[in-house]
């Protein structure tokens, strides 16, 4: 049950036994440092963080809000200043002689506000002339906050949902609905462009084995007939696993215990079909965990393969046939940030789009350095801080799709679609479309062509 | 004076180099460890060198970046630059170690060094404006993020006045004296303050990176020390 508001999102009761917080926050800080790798970073940034204020100019928070604990190296020094104080020798030599700064549940709950008023988006690591990495500080410091139950009701109940939960998702749609839904689909596709494709499920030595959004059944269906759509003409080998059809993973944004025990169920649903590989759909956040598969389970982990990748390939081996006709409206593309702030998936659907689309326009800055689209960070499954995320958070996106003039926003990630859709109501963008990259190569798809279907 | 003088330049100024460049060696030995277990402890070794490389080559030589908020930028980097060559290059200097090294190295021409001198000190006195008028800079200020500029900055002015006996206002010794005082101050205060950055800045980007690579049981051992094995999410 949500309590009373003390935070700007809900958390769940045990977040608020104060008294001993401080202490049990101080443990798992420790218990982290000595089983994980963080502490040769917070070690060099305790040291030279030079406090230069670059940081601030490339927030997009910073630079709507102006406020100072908006800082990205403001919010660093939060975490910096507790290790500084109880894990350096130096530290604790000088709390001994002079006092000064102690951790109270006050400094706790400042900085449970301050690490979720940042996406991690990591725009600004690019800018830190020490090489200081602010994201990785909020990553890490919202999983010491989670052990002392600090985390934002709407992500833990749905790791609760997907980890302990009956559905074992995180959307908690049961397995008969699901199949309901790709029988839906299949339907779909058949009325609408005369094709018949089947969602396989259960397929055993598949050589892909797909993990979307599990929210995209629900409430993406084009980009879900988009990628059956890809897999049909390309005569790809996958399948659906009835055991675990969710690629979500929340744990990416607030606790590695969690990332790394559903990174496991993934790779183990792949090992039971005796699937070769793992397909994630068009979901940042997913991707980017899902490339923690070597870390969780091994070098002989199956290989990790965006969708976006996948069909970039096959268009560009010519295995995807197109209609002559291109889609007219003006088409512009919001990189999610986990996909594309370190440059691994930034050209596949923009070369996808130049194709598909007559009027493809860039929003400026973009690729590494694009804007987040202010619900990054497991943010946007937080409701009650919507008015947060598509006002001052969301403001630079807002002002950079407005200066395209595009009708479509293409983005293929569930995260940054919900948060796009309401950022564009918000903000009096409510005739913009927001789809992702399969949705419109659906419509270009030349089925005819392919062998199978009218078309459209 | 004479007497401080030579306690200063000498006795004084060894103790204090030999402190920076232990309190370096150690931390450059700390980082460097901590990176080697952390790759080892590695999941997923997969490091991005190419990646890592380059920022690390676009941070130490930041010509790149001048264009981002120029003025302090161009401060910034002409205050490093006259920083690092002057103190290391100025012909006064290199006879000093020849003295008592034998050592000697090119010098840079008296006239680029005063003008690298005469940057120092109006680039120290900027960074301290810059950082106190603007809104992104001022709330974060410690004190050292004020004083070390201006330590640096009396050290490059003394200097510039014991070079330049003729502009100078004070008694010759005292500004020998202050000038080597204030040198020796900061050669300790580096391994104590954000001026570690000169040893620790090349190995930065390869620590953020590595910071991403986890151990493959991290989560579970810490459920583990924390008795959460068991705990229901």
């Amino acid at each position: 049950m949500a309590t009373p508001k003390r935070y700007s999102y809900h958390v769940e009761a045990a977040a608020l036994e104060t008294g001993d917080r401080p202490r049990r926050f101080l443990e798992a800080f420790a218990a982290i440092l000595q089983h994980g790798s963080y502490a040769v970073a917070l070690d060099s940034y305790a040291r030279m963080s030079a406090k230069c204020g670059r940081c601030a100019t490339d927030c997009q928070l910073y630079a709507a809000t102006g406020a100072p604990e908006d800082i990205p190296c403001h919010r660093s020094e939060l975490l910096l200043r507790v290790y500084r104080r109880y894990f350096t020798p130096s530290g604790v030599l000088k709390a001994r002689m002079f006092g000064g700064f102690e951790l109270t549940d006050a400094y706790l709950d400042e900085m449970a506000e301050a690490y979720y008023r940042c996406t991690a988006c990591r725009r600004c690591k690019a800018s830190c002339p020490m090489g200081i990495d602010h994201g990785l500080m909020t990553h890490l410091a919202r999983w010491v906050l989670a052990e002392v139950g600090i985390i934002p009701r709407a992500l833990l109940v749905s790791v609760r949902e997907q980890l302990d939960g009956k559905s074992g998702n995180t959307s908690a749609i049961p397995l008969p609905a699901l199949k309901d839904t790709c029988e839906f689909l299949t339907e779909e596709l058949h009325d609408i462009y005369d094709v018949d494709i089947e969602y396989p499920f259960d397929v055993e030595g598949a050589e892909y084995v797909f993990f979307p959004a599990v929210s995209d059944y629900i409430m993406e269906a084009d980009t879900l007939m988009g990628n059956a759509a890809v897999m049909h003409v390309t005569d790809g080998s996958w399948t659906i696993g009835t055991g675990n059809y969710d690629g979500i993973n929340y744990g990416l944004f607030y606790s590695d215990r969690m990332m790394e025990r559903i990174v496991r169920r993934v790779v183990g649903e792949v090992r039971r079909l005796r699937g070769r590989k793992i397909l994630i759909g068009e979901c940042g956040h997913a991707t980017r965990s899902a490339w923690y598969v070597p870390t969780f389970a091994g070098p002989d982990a199956p290989p990790v393969v965006n969708c976006l990748e996948y069909a970039w390939d096959m268009l560009e081996a010519g295995r995807i046939p197109l209609k002559a006709e291109r889609i007219p409206e003006r088409v512009t593309y919001h990189d999610p940030c986990n996909i594309a702030r370190v440059g691994r998936i930034t050209e596949q659907p923009r070369e996808i789009l130049k194709a598909i689309c007559a009027d493809y326009v860039e929003m400026t800055p973009n690729r590494t350095h694009n804007y987040c689209c202010g619900g990054g960070g497991g943010t946007v499954s937080i409701d009650e801080i919507r008015a947060f995320r598509t006002g001052p958070m969301g403001m630079r996106k807002a002002e950079q799709i407005r200066a395209t003039g595009a009708q479509i926003v293409v983005s293929p990630c569930a995260n940054c679609k919900k948060q796009l859709r309401e950022l564009c109501q918000d903000n009096d963008l409510g005739d913009v479309e927001v789809v992702g990259v399969h949705d419109l190569l659906l419509r270009a798809i030349d089925f005819p062509a392919a062998g199978n279907g009218k078309g459209g | 004076m004479g007497g401080w003088l030579h306690v200063a330049r000498g006795p004084l100024f060894q103790a204090a180099l030999a402190f920076m460049l232990l309190g370096l060696a150690r931390q450059l030995a700390l980082t460097l460890w901590e990176a080697g277990r952390a790759y080892r402890r590695a999941g997923d070794r997969t490091i991005p060198a190419g990646q890592v490389a380059r920022a690390t080559a676009r941070w130490l030589v930041p010509l790149g970046r001048l264009r981002d908020r120029w003025p302090y930028s161009l401060t910034t980097l002409l205050f490093h630059v006259g920083v690092i060559l002057v103190p290391l290059f100025l012909a006064g200097h290199i006879a000093l170690w020849e003295r008592g090294t034998g050592l000697s190295w090119p010098a840079l021409p008296n006239v680029v060094a005063t003008a690298l001198t005469l940057a120092v000190i109006a680039t120290a006195l900027a960074v301290v404006v810059l950082r106190g008028a603007s809104r992104a800079t001022r709330p974060l200020g410690r004190f050292q993020d004020y004083a070390l500029p201006l330590i640096v900055g009396v050290a490059f002015a003394s200097g510039f006045l014991v070079m330049h006996p003729a502009w100078n206002p004070f008694p010759a010794d005292p500004t020998m004296l202050l000038h080597i005082l204030t040198a020796d101050l900061v050669l300790v205060l580096v391994p104590l303050t954000k001026l570690s950055h000169m040893i620790l800045l090349p190995l930065t980007q390869l620590v953020s990176e590595l910071a991403w690579h986890f151990p493959p049981d991290a989560g579970s051992r810490v459920a583990a020390t924390l008795g959460k094995e068991n705990e229901p999410i």
